[in-house]
């Protein structure tokens, strides 16, 4: 995340997001020549920030037509900052850029597409791969946001207060979970994970806690992701088809990022102000933590489904919850919270539960049907796979029935 | 100081001899004296029923046709508008939110950043 740190701080000083990355990637440019002959400097960081700095301001200069009041400030800016910068000038900076590409101002596929092109530095292509769009659109819409920007003057003025920075923290959470999510369980094609893109959200977690690490849900979302993340390796058995979480062979997570997972989710909750990201890595937590898949504590986890609803009503918490009180109190009373999740007609796991339960409850003709509907709703395919298999194995296997690793 | 235009769109407005009248100009006279010198010009607009659109069909000197009513018909209509002068799109919503349509009424404020030529 070094080309983050610079970019953040040319950002602050030019207030342009393409000025900035293409200051960061001329001095990469000069670092790659200099480096293997003068060695690698005591702080490649500051380093990098020195020499794309002198860059950007060569920039403004050819620009100097338009000499406004603004450049020349951003010049003297350049020449008096301090080298190497003080440590809470680069947090500022950087926290100053992620509240940028995280603004409510901007559309959220925005929000995500700048949050991996300018705080992970993934190329176009790489994001546009991602999203499974051309590279012309994922283009058009990352110069749309960054003109957004631009014009509007985000994240020019004054740092955001702490206050502010609270208020604005949800939003910033849900871009960095959703980058983690799409990169947990593609939304479509041929893959069920791309764990390049979950990688990317672990370490965007991990940047927030280190930014802000007395917010708790900060914490709570990391411990969430790397609880989650750890299980990768399982996801899938060796022919690649998807492998539910009760069928997982243990021993293959990850256990150091497990330990850590549950380390940071105490961490959170002794701060004393509990949100749903702390809930859901307790959840998460219970599932990584449970020897076997029969000794998972699911009345434990049904009670914080039940607090996790309690934040605000949302389809896929009660299809979660609904999977967990089948698992606590039986089949009949999972059926019973999951006719009260409205709006998942088009949700494949919603209708893979149903599914589960209706088996499980011993009606297999109605369990066949939610089965065709999951179907109907067109998952990835690896998802396809395994639902095909289930529907057909459900008139020889009545109980076939798991629980599968997904998590919203 | 950048500017920023903030377009207040309406959906009721009373009449002067309406008794909500003077509560509803109270409101912007509030948020003149809240925004203070931030605002450097603004007009409110008299209703969508005024508004004439033009337009000039076959180029520069083709034919005139004129449109009775607003550019586009929508349950909100442009009431007014305000030029603020804010450091940022944060500033400027910090204010927006004061203008009265932005609250009552289902009424929004669009906010466009001046284009400094």
């Amino acid at each position: 995340m070094e080309g983050g740190r610079v970019v953040a701080t040319l950002f602050r000083m030019t207030g342009d997001l393409d000025v900035a990355e293409d200051a960061f990637a001329d001095a990469a440019i000069v670092a790659f020549e200099r480096w293997p002959v003068d060695g690698i400097p005591e702080r490649p960081g500051a380093w990098l920030t020195t020499v794309a700095r002198r860059k950007a301001l060569d920039h403004l200069r050819r620009e100097a037509r338009r000499q406004t009041l603004e450049q020349q400030a951003s010049e003297a800016l350049m020449a008096t900052d301090p080298d190497p910068l003080p440590y809470h000038t680069v947090r500022d900076d950087q926290l100053r850029l992620i509240f940028t590409c995280c603004h409510p101002a901007l559309v959220r596929d925005a929000q995500v597409a700048l949050a991996l092109r300018v705080l992970c530095g993934l190329t176009t292509t790489e994001i546009a791969r991602a999203f499974l769009t051309s590279d012309t659109t994922m283009g058009q819409r990352i110069a749309r946001a960054k003109h957004k920007i631009k014009a509007n003057r985000i994240g020019i003025g004054r740092v955001p207060r702490d206050a502010e920075l609270s208020a604005r923290l949800p939003g910033v959470l849900a871009v960095v979970h959703l980058v983690f999510t799409t990169g947990h369980h593609a939304p479509v094609g041929s893959e069920l994970q791309r764990v390049d893109l979950a990688d990317e959200g672990v370490r965007l977690a991990r940047l927030l806690t280190d930014l802000m690490p007395d917010e708790a849900e900060c914490l709570g979302l990391l411990a969430l992701v790397e609880s989650v993340h750890a299980r990768r390796s399982t996801r899938l058995d060796a022919g690649g088809e998807a492998v539910l979480l009760r069928d997982a062979d243990r021993s293959q997570w990850d256990h150091d990022a497990i330990a850590e997972a549950s380390a940071l989710l105490e961490r959170a909750l002794r701060l004393g102000r509990v949100g749903p990201y702390q809930v859901q890595a307790a959840i998460s937590c219970l599932h990584s933590l449970a020897a076997t898949a029969d000794a998972t504590d699911w009345v434990q986890i049904a009670e914080l489904y039940g607090v996790l609803d309690g934040f605000g009503a949302n389809p896929f918490v009660r299809v979660n919850r609904a999977v967990a009180v089948g698992e606590a109190d039986g089949p009949d009373a999972g059926l019973e919270v999951l006719a009260t999740a409205e709006g998942t007609d088009g949700w494949h796991f919603a209708h893979t539960v149903r599914a589960d339960l209706l088996a499980r409850s011993g009606r297999a003709d109605e369990a066949a049907a939610a089965l065709r509907a999951a179907l109907a709703c067109a998952p990835n395919d690896v998802d396809r796979r395994l639902l095909e298999a289930r529907l057909a194995g459900l008139t020889g296997v009545p109980d076939a029935q798991g629980v599968h690793d997904h998590r919203r | 100081m950048p500017l920023f235009v903030t377009l207040i769109y309406e959906t009721a407005r009373p009449e002067p001899t309406d008794p909500g009248f003077a509560d509803f100009m109270g409101g912007y006279a509030a948020f003149g004296e809240l925004a203070g010198p931030a605002i450097v010009d603004g007009a409110p607009l008299l209703g969508p029923d005024t508004a004439t659109t033009v337009q000039v069909r076959g180029g520069k000197d083709g034919d005139l046709v004129l449109t009775d009513g607003p550019f586009a018909e929508t349950k909100e209509w442009l009431g007014g508008f305000y030029v603020l002068q804010a450091d940022d799109l944060d500033a400027a919503i910090a204010l927006a939110r004061h203008i009265p349509a932005a609250w009552r009424d289902g009424g929004k404020v669009e906010i466009r950043p001046a284009w400094e030529m």
